[in-house]
C-alpha cells in the first residue's frame, strides 16, 4: 500500500447493500457456486442472505471500492450512518477554472461548442505535450516602440513547446480561445492535407437543411463522384459530423412529412420500407434498388420517399484516399518523426481522433473544475455544502465522519527491556516494512472520540486473518469506553493523570513506566481517547518451501531497503495485479500485496446521544425522550505492515 | 426534512438571483439551443443552478467497451472524454502508488513475468465470458468510472439527463443487467436508451447499409448491416487483446534473450500499448504491393500506386528507435521497422498458419470479412461490399484497412462468391476457363503468391469481366426502366470493394440522439426497478415492429412494455 504503515481504512457499510435487482439474487448465488472453492483469489461468495456472518476480507478485489481513509468519509445525521462517495449524490454548485479561478456560469459551460464543454473559455491552456500550463507571450521579433504589438504565442515553460511549433500565432493577447477555435478548422485542414498530400481545400460548405432536393447537377454519375470527393477534400471530424447531421435532418424532413402516409408518425421517416407492397414495388421497378439508394425527388405518388444515404462529401460521406495509410506509414518511418514524433496515448486522449503525430496536437483549454454539494443518497440530507465563490475554500456545511466515529490510530508498542514476554527479545521498534513471520508484535490501537458523548466500543476481529497468509490476531481488551470530547480544560483541570496532549502522554507513559499489556485491561486512557493493545503473530508467506521465489524476493528487498518499499513493489504489481479475480494460480506465486498484514476489525459503538436541537436533526421516528440510544457498526482495516519472506531469528 | 426543505428554498432563491444576474450580464436570457438551465424548482430537489427539466437537457452518451469508456454529450462529434480501465483505477481511495511510480527505482526494477492472460486481464472492465467474472466487481468498477467521469469531465449532475448507452450488439444478460441496475440504483436516470454499436457506426458514416469491421479489444466482429439491421455477424478472437499480448511477447523477447516461458510477458503493459498505438503498422499484401485499386481510384492514382508500394516495401529496411522495453525511460533500442509489422501480420492476418489449422473462432480478419459477405444475400452483399466501415482500436493501425481490403479482393478474385473449395472444383473451373480463352488468363497464377501478377491489370480485368457479365444479364425491360430513371437518379455504388470512413459508434449515437430519434430499447427507470431485465417483453410479434427488431431504431409502437430488441 502506498500509505506508510501503519494505517487504518474504514469500510463504508453501503458495501453490504446489494444493488436492488429482483433478478439478481438468484444470479449471484449461481455465480458464487461456480467459483472454485479452492481458488484463494476467488471472490467471496456474495450470498447476501448471510452477509452479517461474513468476515470482511480486505484482500477481496471488491473491498478496494468500499475502503476509504477515515478522513474521506462523511456522516449523515439523519440516517446515523457513515457515507462514502458511493452513497451520496452530488450537485454542482459552481464551475471554475483551476488556472485563473474565474467562475464560469452554467450557461457557458455547455454552450462553448464541441471540445469546449467544461473547459476554460479564457486564456488558460495546457501544453499538449506535457500538460503544463501555457503562458501567453509575445514574439520578440518586434523591437522598438511597438514591442507589445507583436504576434502572440502560447508557450510552455516546462518543455519549451510553443504554438509556433504548429504554426499558430495570435493577433491579440486576449480571447485566445476564440481565436484558436477560429483557426483550428483551417489549421487542422492544413495539417491533414500535409498528410494526404493530394487534398486541397480543408472545409467545404455542407448542405443546409433547405437543401432537400439536390439539383441534378449535384447528382453526378457513379464515375464522377469519386473525383468530386477527392477534389473537395475531407472534412475534419467536427465539420463532417455537422454535415452528417444536416444531411440526416434534411432527409428526415423530406421523408417524414407526407400527409397521406399511414405511418406518418415521427419514427416512420427513419424506418426503411417495411410494408410488403413497398418492397414489391421496389423489386418490380428496379433490380438495382435505384430508388432506394438514389435520390428521392422523382417518385411515383404511391411510393413514400425513402431515406437515402449520404452520397457526397458535403453530406458527410468520406471515402478515404487509397494511399492515405501508406502516407501515414511513410511518415511514421521517416527520420524526422521517430518515437517522440508520435503522440502518445495520453497526449491523444483529448485531441481530435485524427491526431497521430505530435504536430497534430493543439493546445488544450484547461478543464474546468466544480464545487459540489453532497447529499445523503437515501434521505437527501445535505452533507457538504461549499461556499459558492471559487476562491473560497470554506464550507457552509460539512459533516465529516471523523467528528462522529472514533479516529483509529495504530502504533507499534515498543516493549520495555524488562518486559516479561519471552518472544520479545529486542527493545527496538519492529520494522513494519519487514515483519518477521511468527514473531509476536504488539500494537497500540488508539481510538479518539470526537463526539460530545461518551462511547462504548466493542471491537471484534477474526482470530486468524483471512487469506492465505494467516496471521493470528488478539485484541487484548475488546470492550472499552471512550470519554466524551468535552472541553479541553476539563482534562487539564483533572490533574496529573493525563497531561494535556494525548500524544505527549502516550510517549511519556511509554518512556517512564514498565507496563505489560494484560488481557482485559485497557492500556491507556485519556480524556477522549482510549488505547488498547493488539497482539499479532504474522503468518508465514505461502511458498515457504519455494526458495527460488524467496531468494528472488529477498534479493529484491536487499536491493532497495533504503527506498520506500511500497514504491518499489508497486512497479512489480503494476503488471501482476489481477483485479478481476480470475487467477487460477498455483499457490506458489505470491499475489501482489499478499504479504501486507491487514487486520479486519469490526467496530461497534454505542452511545446515548441527547436529542440535540441545535444540531439540525430532522423529526425522526422514536426521538421523544431526551436521550436516544445510538449504535453504529462498521468494518475497519488496520494495515500493520509487510511481512518479510525470510524468517527472523 | 422540514429544515432541509427550507434550506432548499433558500438555495433556490439564491441561485435564481445569481442566475438572473448572469443572464443580465450575458444579455440573452434564454437561448433555446443553448439549453440554459432554467431555474425550475418543480423538478429539482437539487439546489444547483444546473437543475432543469429533463427534456431540456442534452442526453449523455456513453459507449462501453471492454477497455475504454467514452462519454460525452449528444450532438458532439467526439466524446468529451475517453476513460480507460486499469489496475490504477481499481485501487483504494487514497492509494496513490500510481503517482509514485514515476520515481527512480521503478525503472531499475524489472517487472516480473506474468502470464499473458493475466497481463491483459487487469486492464479489462469485463470479459464477455461471464463464467468467472465477479459481477459485483464489475458493478463497482462501473460505478466508480461513471462517478469520476461525471465529476471530472462531464461536469454535470449525474442522473438528471437522459442516458444513452452504446453497447456491443451481443451482450451477456448478466452483464447487461449489472450495468443497468448499477446505473439505475446509483443515480436517478429517468431512462436509459440502448443503441447497438455496429449500427451506430454505420449511421456515423452516413450510410444505411454497410459491412462493419470492428477490430475491438477482445474480438473482431464483422457485421453486415442492411438498412440499419444487422443481417449477419461473424466474430474472431484475432483482435487487439491478442495483438497486445503478441507485442508484449515480442518486446519481452527483445528485452531478454533468454526467454523462459513462452507465454510470459515481462514488459510494462502501458509501454506495450504505447508501442502498439504509436508504431505498429501493417504491410501491404504480399505480392500485391498494397495498391488496392477499387473502381473509384482513377487512372492517375493507379499509376501512383506502384511507386508507393515500392516505397513501403523499401521502408522495411529502415530502423526506428523505440525505448528499450526493459528500461523505457532511459535507453533506446534500434529495431527494424519491418519488425513492427510482424505482430499485426501474425495476429490479425494469421500469417504462416494454414487455413485448415484455423479454428472457427480464430479466422483472420480478411477471411472473416469475406465469409460475412458470403453469408449475405447477393443484393445485400453488393451493397455492403462497397460500404466497408472500419471501427475499433485496430482500425487505427496504419495499413490494416488497405490490407484487409486487398486480401478480401484477392479472395474474391480467387474463389469468387462461392463457398465451395477443393481441388476438383479448381480443376473444373480451370476447364471452364480454358474453354473461354479470353477470360482471366492470369487467375491460375493468382493462386500462388510466389509469382505476383501485376495487380493493376488483373483487377482491371476482373472489373471488366464483372462488368461484362453484368451487361450480359441485363434484360431489355430493366434497360428501359433504368434509362427512364438514370436522368435524375444516381445509382448506388455497389459490387465493388470500397471503404467508407465512419466517425465511430459514439459519434453515431450522438448523432442519432441529437436528432431525437428514439431507440427501440428505451428502458424506463420504474419499469426496470420493478422487474429487472426479466420485465422486458420477449414477445416481439405483438408489438408490430418485428421488421425493425434488429435495427435498434424504433418506429413507433406502444410504450407500455419495453423490449431488449436485439439484446433480448
Amino acid at each position: 500500500m502506498s500509505r506508510p504503515f501503519p494505517y487504518a481504512y474504514i469500510s463504508c457499510p453501503c458495501a453490504d447493500t446489494p444493488v436492488p435487482d429482483p433478478a439478481r439474487k438468484r444470479r449471484s448465488r449461481e455465480t458464487s457456486h461456480k467459483s472454485n472453492p479452492e481458488d484463494p483469489n476467488a471472490p467471496v461468495p456474495q450470498d447476501y442472505d448471510f452477509e452479517d456472518e461474513r468476515t470482511f476480507d480486505p484482500r477481496s478485489p471488491r473491498s478496494n471500492f468500499s475502503l476509504y481513509p477515515p478522513e474521506q468519509l462523511l456522516y449523515c445525521e439523519d440516517c446515523h450512518q457513515i457515507k462514502c462517495p458511493r452513497c451520496i449524490t452530488e450537485e454542482i454548485v459552481c464551475w471554475y477554472c483551476p488556472n485563473c479561478l474565474f467562475e464560469t456560469p452554467s450557461s457557458m459551460v455547455r454552450s462553448e461548442g464541441n471540445r469546449g464543454h467544461s473547459r476554460c473559455a479564457r486564456n488558460c491552456f495546457n501544453c499538449p505535450i506535457c500538460t503544463a500550463p501555457l503562458a501567453v507571450t509575445t514574439l520578440e521579433n518586434v523591437t522598438g516602440g511597438g514591442s507589445q504589438q507583436g504576434p502572440w504565442v502560447l508557450s510552455c515553460g516546462y518543455c519549451m513547446w510553443t504554438t509556433l511549433d504548429i504554426g499558430v500565432k495570435f493577433d491579440k493577447p486576449t480571447n485566445i480561445r476564440t481565436q484558436l477555435s477560429k483557426m483550428t478548422d483551417s489549421s487542422r485542414g492544413r495539417q491533414m492535407s500535409k498528410t494526404f498530400s493530394d487534398l486541397k481545400s480543408p472545409l467545404s460548405t455542407y448542405s443546409s437543411i433547405d437543401d432537400q432536393f439536390p439539383s441534378p447537377s449535384e447528382m453526378r454519375g457513379d464515375d464522377a463522384s469519386p473525383a468530386n470527393e477527392q477534389s473537395s477534400g475531407p472534412l475534419n471530424p467536427e465539420a463532417r459530423f455537422q454535415a452528417l447531421k444536416g444531411f440526416y435532418k434534411s432527409q428526415i424532413a423530406s421523408t417524414s412529412s407526407l400527409p397521406n402516409d399511414p405511418l406518418a408518425d415521427f419514427g416512420a421517416g427513419f424506418s426503411s420500407p417495411g410494408a410488403l407492397n413497398r418492397i414489391m414495388s421496389l423489386y418490380t421497378s428496379s433490380s438495382r434498388l435505384g430508388n432506394l439508394y438514389g435520390g428521392t425527388n422523382k417518385k411515383p405518388k404511391s411510393k413514400p420517399p425513402v431515406m437515402r444515404e449520404a452520397l457526397t462529401t458535403s453530406e458527410g460521406l468520406r471515402v478515404p484516399a487509397p494511399d492515405a495509410e501508406n502516407a501515414l506509414i511513410r511518415r511514421m518511418a521517416s527520420d524526422d518523426c521517430g518515437w517522440d514524433g508520435m503522440a502518445s496515448i495520453e497526449q491523444r486522449t483529448f485531441q481530435s481522433p485524427d491526431a497521430r503525430f505530435v504536430e497534430d496536437l493543439l493546445p488544450l483549454p484547461v478543464l474546468l473544475r466544480t464545487k459540489r454539494s453532497k447529499r445523503c443518497k437515501s434521505c437527501k440530507h445535505i452533507l457538504v455544502k461549499p461556499e459558492f465563490k471559487p476562491q473560497s475554500t470554506r464550507f457552509r456545511i460539512r459533516l465529516i465522519a471523523l467528528s462522529y466515529i472514533p479516529l483509529p490510530t495504530l502504533k507499534p508498542l515498543v516493549p520495555s527491556p524488562f518486559a516479561g514476554l519471552p518472544s520479545v527479545t529486542s527493545g527496538a521498534a519492529p520494522n513494519l516494512d519487514a515483519l518477521s513471520p511468527l514473531k509476536t508484535v504488539q500494537l497500540q490501537l488508539t481510538l479518539k472520540n470526537h463526539m460530545f458523548d461518551p462511547v462504548r466500543v466493542t471491537l471484534a476481529t477474526p482470530s486468524v486473518t483471512p487469506g492465505r497468509v494467516a496471521s493470528k490476531v488478539t485484541i487484548l481488551c475488546p470492550q472499552f469506553d471512550i470519554g466524551a470530547n468535552s472541553d479541553v480544560w476539563d482534562e487539564a483541570l483533572q490533574g496529573s493523570t493525563a497531561p494535556g496532549d494525548a500524544r505527549a502522554s502516550r510517549s511519556g507513559t511509554l518512556g517512564s513506566t514498565e507496563k505489560v499489556a494484560e488481557a482485559g485491561k485497557v492500556w491507556d486512557k485519556g480524556r477522549n481517547w482510549t488505547t488498547v493493545v493488539l497482539e499479532v503473530v504474522p503468518g508465514t508467506l505461502p511458498g515457504g518451501g519455494a526458495t527460488g521465489r524467496n531468494r528472488m524476493k529477498q534479493h529484491y528487498d536487499d536491493n532497495d531497503d533504503d527506498n520506500d518499499d511500497s514504491d518499489a513493489d508497486s512497479d512489480v504489481n503494476a503488471n501482476a495485479l489481477d483485479w478481476s479475480g480470475q487467477t487460477k494460480d498455483p499457490n506458489q506465486q505470491l499475489q501482489p500485496d499478499e504479504d501486507v498484514l491487514e487486520i479486519p476489525v469490526f467496530v461497534r459503538m454505542e452511545w446515548d446521544s441527547e436529542n440535540q436541537i441545535d444540531q439540525e436533526q430532522s423529526v425522526g421516528k422514536g426521538q421523544n425522550s431526551d436521550t436516544v440510544k445510538r449504535e453504529l457498526a462498521y468494518w475497519m482495516v488496520l494495515g500493520v505492515g509487510r511481512i518479510s519472506p525470510e524468517m527472523g531469528f | 426534512m422540514t429544515s432541509g426543505s427550507t434550506a432548499y428554498n433558500l438555495d433556490d432563491r439564491r441561485t435564481s438571483v445569481s442566475m438572473s444576474l448572469r443572464h443580465s450580464q450575458s444579455g440573452r436570457p434564454s437561448t433555446p439551443q443553448h439549453h440554459l438551465r432554467s431555474n425550475n424548482s418543480s423538478f429539482a430537489s437539487t439546489s444547483s443552478a444546473s437543475s432543469s427539466l429533463r427534456g431540456d437537457e442534452d442526453a449523455i452518451v456513453f459507449e462501453f467497451g471492454s477497455r475504454w469508456l467514452r462519454a460525452g454529450f449528444e450532438g458532439d462529434s467526439t466524446p468529451t472524454c475517453v476513460v480507460g480501465c486499469g489496475p490504477e483505477d481499481s485501487r483504494r481511495a487514497g492509494d496513490y502508488r500510481g503517482w509514485l511510480k514515476a520515481s527512480l527505482n521503478a525503472d531499475t526494477l524489472r517487472p516480473q513475468p506474468v502470464k499473458a492472460e493475466e497481463w491483459t486481464g487487469a486492464y479489462e472492465l469485463w470479459k464477455m465470458d461471464v463464467r468467472d467474472v465477479d459481477l459485483g466487481l464489475v458493478e463497482d468498477k462501473i460505478e466508480r468510472m461513471f462517478r469520476e467521469t461525471y465529476n471530472k469531465y462531464l461536469l454535470t449532475d449525474a442522473g438528471t439527463a437522459r442516458l444513452v448507452l452504446v453497447l456491443p450488439s451481443i451482450m451477456p444478460h448478466p452483464l447487461l443487467s449489472s450495468v443497468l441496475s448499477t446505473l439505475f440504483s446509483r443515480w436517478r436516470f429517468p431512462s436509459i436508451t440502448l443503441l447497438p454499436s455496429p449500427t451506430m457506426a454505420v449511421a456515423a458514416a452516413g450510410l444505411r447499409s454497410a459491412l462493419v469491421i470492428d477490430l475491438g479489444w477482445a474480438e473482431t466482429t464483422v457485421t453486415g448491416i442492411y438498412e440499419y439491421r444487422e443481417i449477419a455477424t461473424k466474430r474472431s478472437t484475432r483482435a487487439m487483446k491478442s495483438l497486445l499480448q503478441e507485442t508484449g511477447r515480442f518486446l519481452t523477447r527483445l528485452s531478454s534473450n533468454s526467454s523462459g516461458d513462452a507465454d510470459e510477458i515481462s514488459v510494462n503493459f502501458e509501454f506495450c500499448e504505447e508501442v502498439v498505438s504509436r508504431f505498429l503498422w501493417c504491410m501491404p499484401q504480399a505480392g500485391d504491393n498494397g495498391s488496392f485499386t477499387s473502381s473509384q481510384s482513377t487512372d492517375s492514382q493507379g499509376g501512383d500506386s506502384e511507386p508507393i508500394g515500392r516505397d513501403i516495401t523499401g521502408l522495411s529496411h529502415k530502423t526506428v528507435s523505440i525505448p528499450s522495453p526493459s528500461n523505457p525511460s532511459s535507453n533506446y533500442l534500434e529495431i527494424p521497422f519491418s519488425k513492427l509489422a510482424e505482430p499485426v501480420e501474425k495476429v490479425l492476418f494469421a500469417k504462416g498458419v494454414a487455413d485448415c489449422d484455423l479454428d472457427d473462432e480464430e479466422k483472420p480478419v480478411a477471411l472473416l470479412a469475406y465469409n460475412t459477405l458470403l453469408q449475405l444475400p447477393p443484393d445485400v452483399r453488393g451493397i455492403c461490399m462497397s460500404r466497408i466501415v472500419f471501427v475499433g482500436g485496430g482500425a487505427n493501425i496504419p495499413g490494416v484497412r488497405q490490407r484487409v481490403l486487398a486480401e478480401v479482393a484477392s479472395i474474391i478474385d480467387q474463389h469468387g462468391w462461392s463457398p465451395v473449395r477443393g481441388k476438383v472444383i479448381e480443376q473444373q473451373r480451370q476447364k471452364l476457363q480454358n474453354l473461354s480463352l479470353n477470360e482471366r488468363p492470369t487467375s491460375a497464377n493468382n493462386e500462388k503468391d510466389t509469382t505476383p501478377p501485376s495487380p493493376k491489370t488483373s483487377i482491371e480485368k476482373g472489373d471488366q469481366g464483372k462488368r461484362g457479365n453484368e451487361e450480359d444479364e441485363i434484360d431489355p425491360v430493366e434497360e428501359k426502366l433504368r434509362r427512364n430513371r438514370d436522368k435524375d437518379i444516381k445509382p448506388p455504388v455497389q459490387g465493388v470493394l470500397r471503404e467508407v470512413e465512419s466517425l465511430g459508434p459514439w459519434a453515431g449515437a450522438s448523432l442519432v440522439a441529437s436528432l431525437k430519434i428514439r431507440s427501440l430499447v428505451e428502458i424506463e427507470r420504474e419499469k426496470f426497478l420493478q422487474h429487472g431485465l426479466a420485465g422486458a417483453s420477449r414477445d416481439l410479434d405483438t408489438h408490430g415492429h418485428v421488421p425493425d427488431r434488429r435495427s435498434g431504431l424504433r418506429s413507433g409502437g406502444d410504450r407500455s412494455s419495453w423490449t431488449l430488441a436485439g439484446w433480448g
